[in-house]
């Protein structure tokens, strides 16, 4: 059997992506890739059809139609589960953690290290979830802490620091920013800054372009299901960005 | 020494404690209140720990259930279609221990029906099991004629020592079985893997899924463990009052949830621990209980429920205040 490879450089690459909901054609054949080690900024207004097209990517949704490649092989994503044993990981706003479990639980939900008789490893949690923390420079004081305690820019933190631990190959951040403070921001920004430090791709979808433009090296806006425009951020200034995000919406 | 007083402080705001103190408070009360100290007579404790158990283990289950984020109304009517399956197995003249399991694999065939029509159909649990306890309590109803039949489980001391016999001659093997089910039940939910998909399944269902948990397979597996136990305490029943009666378990359901309620458990799901749900299940049998033995008017017991649920409810929201606004 020959495997089917796309470009080595690429660590996703999507294909001619389609996707219907009852009549609405969300969706509308986008081709998207996504470089090892790259951030990308996915911008675009509400009902661009960016949110779907990631959500195709993390396995809630499946393509109607299109070939999605990763990490040079072609793959079918069906659930979040298959999307997150091929090594892609999501930080959603309101879907990364569970409020009133520990740090620690919450680090290895789903994935939980066991000991004899199946027993929880919690030691090895807490103690592992911790470094995981620090890593990232963020000092927590307790791994028993219900994350409903932490402050937003924490949250976003653990939550991010679950995904470099597992060693993810591409980290989804939706709207990672949104609804925090300027100080928060500036961590969460830090934070992603960690993730391109260990070499792994990312995509940050969001709708402040400042924070986007701050730290992504190429941006992808779409706009009623298409993909309007594929820009590095050397071509580009924020006026600009900006200026076609706004125009690719008005477009028709 | 700091780490000593951590652990006082973090016991004395815990939602277990707070149950603990109104379960001693009931105690207390039941015991100064009842005429000749009637409510700590061994004899009394023996119909408490025995009668009250039966209650009490089904809470447990349902306790589980509403951690991952579901309720069961069907409980009472799951117990009464096994008491009935159980009656029909007897009839065939198998043993008894078969007659048990046979009626248990029913009990967790009701909740996997239970869990599926949930999941599957994406139906709010209360709403499908609201219609299964009318189901299976009709159907029972329609199949035994609503008549008390007898069940005399005697003839195998085996089996009735197992399920109504007591240990040392005086301590109820229903508490026993009561207490092993507790501990057992909250091994699994706050030592295992399984246990840690509960609390994540009913505590953002989304998150779990997105972190590769089944949350449809947790859910379908917890209405799955309070039919097994519903089918046990059917067993139980029978085993005691040595006949099948067609009014069993009616209005257990929602002194389920209370109990569970009590116990600190959200009914969001996501927050509660087996600690808190044995202490809250048995809070609920001494209410009834106590109430009894003070001669107070049946229907005054509701009344006490009423109270004692808000109240609780009340006292676990203001500690939990306080834990968080102290740190």
């Amino acid at each position: 059997m020959t495997m089917e490879t796309s470009q080595n450089d690429d660590m996703v690459k999507m294909i001619d992506i389609h996707k219907w909901f009852g009549r609405v054609y969300a969706v509308r054949g986008v081709d998207f890739n996504l470089k090892r080690g790259e951030t990308l900024g996915l911008l675009g207004d509400n009902g661009a059809g960016k949110s779907t097209l990631i959500k195709i990517l993390s396995g809630y949704h499946v393509a109607d139609k299109g070939e999605i490649f990763f990490d040079g092989k072609k793959v079918t994503i069906r659930s979040p589960r298959d999307a997150r044993k091929l090594g892609i990981e999501t930080v959603y706003q309101e879907q990364a953690l569970a409020p009133n479990l520990s740090i620690s639980r919450n680090i290895f939900m789903g994935r939980e290290p066991v000991k004899g008789l199946g027993l929880l490893d919690k030691k090895l949690m807490d103690e592992e979830s911790m470094q995981a923390l620090r890593d990232m420079g963020l000092r927590l004081r307790s791994p028993d802490l219900p994350v409903v305690t932490l402050s937003g820019g924490e949250r976003q933190g653990v939550a991010i620091a679950r995904a470099i631990h597992f060693k993810a190959k591409c980290v989804i951040l939706d709207e990672p920013t949104v609804a925090l403070s300027v100080k928060e921001v500036n961590e969460v920004l830090e934070f992603i800054r960690q993730i391109k430090r260990e070499g792994i791709s990312s995509i940050f979808i969001s709708h402040n372009l400042y924070h986007v433009y701050e730290i992504a090296e190429r941006f992808v806006v779409m706009a009623r299901g298409r993909k309007m425009t594929d820009v590095k951020k050397e071509d580009v200034t924020l006026d600009d960005l900006s200026e076609l995000v706004i125009k690719s919406a008005l477009v028709e | 020494m700091a780490n000593k007083e951590n652990y006082l402080k973090k016991l004395f705001v815990s939602r277990s404690f707070s149950i603990l103190v109104v379960l001693i408070a009931l105690i207390i009360i039941f015991t100064v209140f009842s005429p000749e100290g009637r409510f700590l007579d061994p004899d009394n404790l023996k119909v408490l720990l025995a009668y009250g158990s039966e209650f009490s283990i089904i809470a447990l289950g349902v306790g589980i259930l509403m951690v991952s984020g579901e309720f069961d109304m069907s409980v009472g009517s799951i117990l009464v279609f096994c008491s009935y399956l159980f009656l029909v197995f007897y009839q065939l003249h198998f043993n008894f221990f078969l007659v048990l399991i046979l009626t248990i694999i029913g009990g967790i065939a009701l909740g996997y029906l239970n869990g599926i029509i949930t999941v599957k159909g994406q139906i709010p649990s209360f709403v499908t099991t609201l219609g299964t306890m009318m189901l299976w309590r009709g159907l029972t109803l329609w199949f035994s004629g609503g008549e008390q039949q007898a069940c005399d489980v005697s003839s195998s001391p085996a089996f009735l020592s197992f399920l109504n016999g007591n240990i040392g001659g005086f301590f109820p093997i229903q508490a026993m079985w009561f207490i092993v089910i507790g501990i057992l039940l909250g091994i699994i939910l706050q030592k295992y893997r399984f246990g840690n998909w509960i609390y994540a399944t009913g505590d953002n269902a989304d998150a779990a899924r997105a972190m590769g948990i089944r949350t449809d397979i947790v859910k379908t597996i917890c209405f799955m463990i309070v039919g097994a136990l519903c089918a046990f305490v059917a067993g139980m029943q029978i085993s005691r009052v040595s006949c099948f009666t067609a009014r069993t378990g009616e209005g257990w359901e929602l002194k389920a949830v209370a109990a569970c309620v009590v116990g600190g458990t959200s009914l969001r799901g996501g927050i509660g621990d087996m600690a808190g749900i044995f202490l809250g299940a048995f809070a609920i049998s001494v209410i009834e209980n106590g109430l009894v033995v003070l001669r107070i008017p049946y229907f005054w017991t509701y009344t006490v429920f009423g109270l004692v649920i808000v109240f609780s409810v009340l006292s676990s929201m203001y500690i939990e205040k306080q834990k968080w606004t102290q740190k």
